[in-house]
């Protein structure tokens, strides 16, 4: 049903996007906007510049201090009553997170947004045990009902049309087919949603920042629908990735200031919630995730991606995200950051991602913790060349590069016959076979080559 | 081993030598004039709000903005006969046909436009966040320029009365998760009103 399980590569994926290229204009403004909103936000910042570097040499001490930093939190958090878990990868977390529900005698859930449960693949593990999982957050709930994953981390369905929205109401909902008014479809979501807060005793929400000072965490909405859940709830589950530490509370002013401005060019989330104890009566949990983090924080190269805050202002500002789809990238992250993070889960699953990018640096320079996204993805590609994952086609074409770059006769040789082709027999290139010929028409190649050239004319 | 102690080993194993913390930039956004800068970051997210001498002009404007409110909650004082005034709510989820919530607030961030309430302040954690629309009520001077001023007042309050759940609200609910339209009344309060008292009003002057 979720197109993560059928994997084939990006470009694949994106080919498919590709077919309605209106909607792919759309798509690529509609992100556009979005990142253009973040600029104005962020340029009302005078101080913008050392916030970001503030915030990442924050998370530079965090990693540097990761496991203390987390036996700090540990301790906190248990002193103010809530329960801590440790989860070393996705089955253990899925695992906690079900022997919790099943102590409560509980088959159905509320669950606001967490990436990291769509990364440990909660959502199915709990319903092939028969636990009914709904999503609240609405672009969740939307792409829930249509039975796909989310297509970007904060705007989850981005790439739906109104009119595909008020269908899917009209099926799940009920809400009269036709109607595609966003205030009346997200009214009518209210009203769906409300029911479900009020009836369900235990919440699972993720989790933005922990603090390791005070063992208190806070979740970030807009909609407020962390808050209805977990309040009204008897169990409150909270999940997080072991990276998603800051020192001390006074920290999170800076990443505050951060998020949200990169993710939608808003000042703040409507609702930055703080959650220390478990109000009276009611059970808290935090899980702490791991899921590959600890063996990424060894790779000197890469470690850094481990800084990420989620807001996704990399996916809005690169121009193959926006022109490929989220459900291109086939993974729960996707987009520049999940094109670095991935492979570090899975090399060979991921092997096509850091090659999905134009290099052009956009992200690295939107990233309001500094991560070098763009040079990371250059790395990665190396990496993934020497450990034999490339593609076969493009492992062939780099070692007779290699045989080709390295002999200077041959160069000039393959030179010289490169050029007669396009001249004479252009078919030869323009085929099927060569993915660069697909949206593009070769250059006039020249008569001669430079060195040719100034053979002949160093004399005049 | 535990799947902690095989975590945190890994961990040891791989983080980097040390780093040091940076201090935190200060805030280049602050004008002279918090008040404008609050209001302004307020309004431009949804939020509405009046600055007025004292909470006695609250029941009037409160009346003339939500006429069809059935079900007030009131958290102030002062304002005790506009509806009900409990200290405690047993369960959470008879709040569910709350039309109104008028609750204080300790502080207001003049940078975003949001409010610092902690759990005290709500009554019930759900209230500020399941009624159909809120009311916070702050003393004026009660702004801070930035969020880094904002937990510098958060460590001072936290050190008197800890919270165990406390949230910074800016604006109503709200998602634009259907093709990025905008509509107010997500999940939570539908509109946001929030009341700045500054007693050197004069009694006719407020707006």
């Amino acid at each position: 049903m979720r197109p993560h399980n059928n994997h084939t590569d990006h470009a694949a994926l994106a080919a498919i996007f590709n077919r309605d290229e209106p909607r792919v204009d759309w798509h690529d403004q509609t992100l556009w906007w979005v990142r253009r909103k973040r600029d104005v936000a962020a340029s009302k910042v005078p101080e913008w510049e050392q916030l970001r570097e503030a915030a990442s040499r924050i998370k530079d001490n965090v990693l540097s201090h990761l496991s203390g930093y987390l036996a700090q939190f540990e301790e906190a958090a248990m002193r103010n009553g809530v329960k801590v878990h440790w989860a070393a990868d996705a089955a253990e977390h899925n695992a906690i997170v079900y022997s919790i529900l099943q102590r409560h005698r509980v088959d159905r859930m509320v669950k606001s947004k967490s990436m990291l449960t769509e990364e440990c693949g909660l959502n199915e593990f709990l319903h092939e045990k028969g636990i009914d999982v709904v999503d609240t957050d609405l672009g969740e709930r939307v792409v829930q009902l249509a039975g796909e994953p989310p297509s970007h981390i904060v705007l989850p369905c981005i790439h739906k049309k109104k009119e595909e929205i008020g269908e899917i109401f009209h099926e799940h909902l009920g809400t009269p087919s036709g109607n595609a008014d966003p205030k009346f479809l997200t009214h009518a979501a209210r009203l769906h949603l409300r029911e479900k807060f009020l009836t369900r005793r235990v919440a699972l929400t993720g989790i933005n920042f922990a603090v390791a000072e005070t063992g208190e965490f806070v979740v970030c909405t807009n909609e407020g629908n962390a808050d209805m859940g977990a309040h009204l709830a008897d169990v409150h589950i909270a999940c997080m990735g072991i990276e998603k530490l800051v020192p001390e509370r006074r920290h999170l002013g800076v990443f505050l200031r951060l998020l949200t401005r990169s993710a939608t060019g808003q000042p703040i989330t409507t609702y930055s919630s703080h959650f220390r104890r478990p109000r009276p009566g009611q059970e808290m949990h935090v899980v702490l995730v791991d899921n590959g983090r600890s063996v990424h924080l060894g790779r000197p190269d890469f470690r850094n991606s481990l800084k990420c805050i989620r807001c996704a202002a990399c996916f809005n500002t690169c121009p193959v995200y926006r022109r490929s789809g989220g459900h291109s990238y086939h993974t729960a992250v996707g987009g520049p950051i999940g094109s670095i993070l991935s492979p570090n889960f899975d090399r060979e699953k991921n092997a096509d991602l850091p090659f999905a990018s134009t290099l052009c640096g956009s992200c690295s320079n939107v990233c309001p913790v500094k991560i070098d996204i763009h040079q990371q993805l250059y790395k990665w590609r190396q990496v993934i060349v020497r450990e034999g994952y490339a593609p076969v086609v493009k492992k062939a074409a780099m070692q007779t590069m290699n045989w080709v770059l390295s002999n200077p006769g041959l160069y000039h040789a393959a030179g010289k016959t490169g050029r007669w082709f396009l001249l004479h027999v252009p078919f030869a290139v323009n085929n099927g076979l060569n993915a660069w010929y697909r949206q593009r028409e070769m250059p006039e190649p020249p008569k001669q080559s430079f060195g040719e050239w100034y053979k002949k004319n160093k004399h005049e | 081993m535990s799947s902690r102690e095989a975590i945190l080993d890994r961990i040891r194993g791989n983080q980097p030598e040390h780093r040091e913390l940076p201090v935190a930039p200060e805030g280049g956004m602050a004008g002279a004039d918090t008040i404008s800068q609050f209001v302004s970051a307020l309004e431009g997210i949804g939020g509405a709000v009046y600055i007025i001498p004292g909470p006695d002009h609250i029941a009037s404007i409160v009346r003339g903005r939500y006429p069809e409110a059935r079900r007030i909650i009131a958290g102030i004082p002062q304002l005790a006969a506009l509806g009900e005034n409990p200290a405690t709510v047993a369960d959470p989820h008879t709040l569910e046909d709350v039309d109104l919530a008028i609750l204080p607030a300790h502080f207001g961030v003049a940078e975003n436009g949001a409010c610092w309430i902690s759990e005290k302040q709500m009554i019930e954690r759900a209230l500020p966040f399941i009624t159909q629309h809120l009311a916070l009520v702050l003393p004026a001077d009660a702004i801070v320029p930035d969020m880094h001023a904002a937990y510098e007042r958060i460590a001072a309050l936290d050190s008197v009365e800890p919270y165990g759940f406390a949230t910074f609200i800016a604006g109503p609910s709200k998602t634009a998760d259907i093709e990025q339209s905008l509509v107010l009344g997500a999940h939570g309060p539908a509109s946001l009103t929030v009341f700045l008292l500054d007693e050197r009003l004069p009694e006719a002057g407020y707006f």
